[in-house]
């Protein structure tokens, strides 16, 4: 079964076009050199697949780190009662 | 060539209802950005917006010619009218309707008739459209209904450019008016897409901010989309002084550019670039202006640059230049900005007051030119300029001087 992390690992990969192997825990999003629409795009595909919607924040996607993601996801998933779905 | 000058203008804006009751809401630092009265806000992520608020349509239209019309189009036609008739022309005296133009911008066109309609298709499974859906929506709608109003029988058409739509309008009537391809022209800009279906789609590129309209501020956190409309007259000065019209300015430039790069993200090279060329098609110095109505969405990216291309265009005058984003208090009118933003530059010029920015209370270091924070100044003009950049790095600048 596909975790939130490789799922998400995933959906950057493909938005981006970055390599998937370059993707760290660490790393944040412009350490990655990803672009803001970019950064939009990502977003937009991580709630549209778990089915959640993440909070708005100041608009710099950039420092956020691919760990904050997942535990966002993890925690947005679990308040708002949607069941990850197996990547498919 | 012929000079040009503008005789009249018109608006119909968040801040109110003409021209005049917009400046005198600018003035007094009023802030037209408030809760969504016109869409479900549980289905909104904030939810703010600069409405055009009291504009009651059947005071303007009879119910027959309304049907034809949608808000994008009422709007458009209400302006022009006031313009037209501060300008005082007669477009049937020495047929000079006969060639005068109408170009109108506008970004998406008549966005309430088209969401209406899918509403319809796809939210009630009612097939039946109604037959003037496309004679509504279309984005050339308001241009050919002033064009109809008036009997206007010169170059018609719309501009499209997102955000510059409307100075590309009243740039490309410039030129005919110059030129001498049209005797006169109305042109403007015009724009009424607050929509659940916009609005979301807003929403979905996180850049709209959460609280206010904060230009140049540390505390920026994106645009307030606005709605509403305004129109010029623009005519040859030889035609004006000759039938003894009050001229209200001289429009003296227009520089337009393409950055040729980012969809979404500004280049300061490009926005310069029309600075530049506006300032030269004016025979201008940079020292000659002394307001600049910025572009200033109050994006975090779209401010920094637009201060960087300002100082790459005017030097070491970027320092003496008074700059503002209105928008703090009238929102993003999108297609209709750079008409709204040529109105409150007009009447700056005319009375040598430069409007404020308006929720400037924290500076960004990265934004460092004098913004006239808060309170509007006044000050000696004697020529202004007036930015706008759309998505897709589309350019178009506009320079008027007294006259």
């Amino acid at each position: 079964m596909s975790s939130v992390k490789d799922t998400i690992y995933d959906i950057i990969a493909k938005e981006s076009g970055i390599d998937r192997a370059k993707i760290t825990p660490e790393a944040t999003l412009k350490d990655l050199e990803i672009q803001s629409l970019d950064a939009v795009q990502i977003l937009f595909e991580i709630e549209d697949h778990f089915k959640i919607t993440m909070p708005d924040r100041d608009p710099n996607f950039d420092t956020e780190s691919v760990q904050g993601l997942i535990d966002t996801v993890e925690k947005l998933a679990a308040e708002q009662g949607a069941t990850p779905p197996a990547a498919g | 060539m012929r000079r040009v000058v503008i005789t009249g203008m018109g608006a119909v804006t968040p801040l109110g209802l003409t021209a005049q009751a917009t400046w005198a809401g600018m003035r007094e630092g009023r802030s037209a950005i408030g809760p969504i009265a016109s869409l479900p806000r549980e289905a909104l992520r904030f939810g703010i917006a600069a409405e055009v608020r009291d504009f009651d349509a059947l005071k303007h239209f009879d119910e027959k010619k309304l049907i034809l019309l949608d808000r994008v189009s009422q709007l458009a036609l209400v302006a022009a009218r006031e313009a037209i008739a501060q300008s005082g022309i007669d477009f049937a005296r020495d047929g000079i309707g006969e060639n005068t133009a109408v170009i109108i911008g506008t970004g998406i066109g008549g966005e309430q008739t088209n969401d209406e309609a899918s509403r319809r298709m796809y939210a009630e499974n009612n097939p039946r459209l109604h037959p003037l859906t496309i004679v509504r929506l279309m984005a050339n709608a308001p241009a050919c209904q002033v064009s109809i109003e008036n009997g206007l029988h010169g170059p018609s058409f719309a501009t499209v450019s997102a955000c510059a739509s409307s100075n590309h309008a009243i740039a490309q009537a410039f030129h005919m008016v110059r030129s001498g391809v049209a005797s006169a022209a109305v042109a403007g800009g015009t724009e009424s897409c607050i929509t659940l279906g916009a609005v979301r789609a807003w929403e979905a590129m996180r850049v709209l901010a959460d609280d206010t309209c904060r230009p140049f501020s540390k505390q920026r956190r994106g645009l307030v989309l606005g709605e509403g409309a305004a129109v010029f007259v623009l005519e040859a000065l030889d035609d004006a002084e000759r039938r003894g019209a009050a001229i209200l300015a001289e429009l003296s430039g227009a520089g337009m550019s393409a950055d040729a790069g980012d969809i979404v993200f500004p280049s300061d090279a490009g926005a310069a670039l029309a600075m530049k060329r506006a300032l030269a098609d004016a025979k201008l110095d940079v020292g000659d202006v002394g307001y600049l109505n910025a572009h200033g969405t109050a994006t975090q990216v779209g401010d920094v640059v637009e201060t960087d291309a300002v100082k790459q265009t005017f030097g070491c005058h970027a320092r003496t230049l008074s700059v503002s984003s209105t928008k703090a208090l009238h929102g993003h009118l999108l297609g209709a900005a750079g008409a709204l933003e040529m109105v409150v530059a007009i009447m700056a010029l005319a009375r040598n007051v430069v409007p404020p920015t308006a929720h400037l209370d924290r500076r960004d270091p990265a934004c460092d030119l004098d913004y006239v924070p808060n309170e509007a100044r006044d000050k000696q003009l004697d020529a202004v300029m007036s930015n706008s950049f759309g998505f897709g790095g589309m350019n178009s600048v506009l320079v008027a001087r007294r006259y």
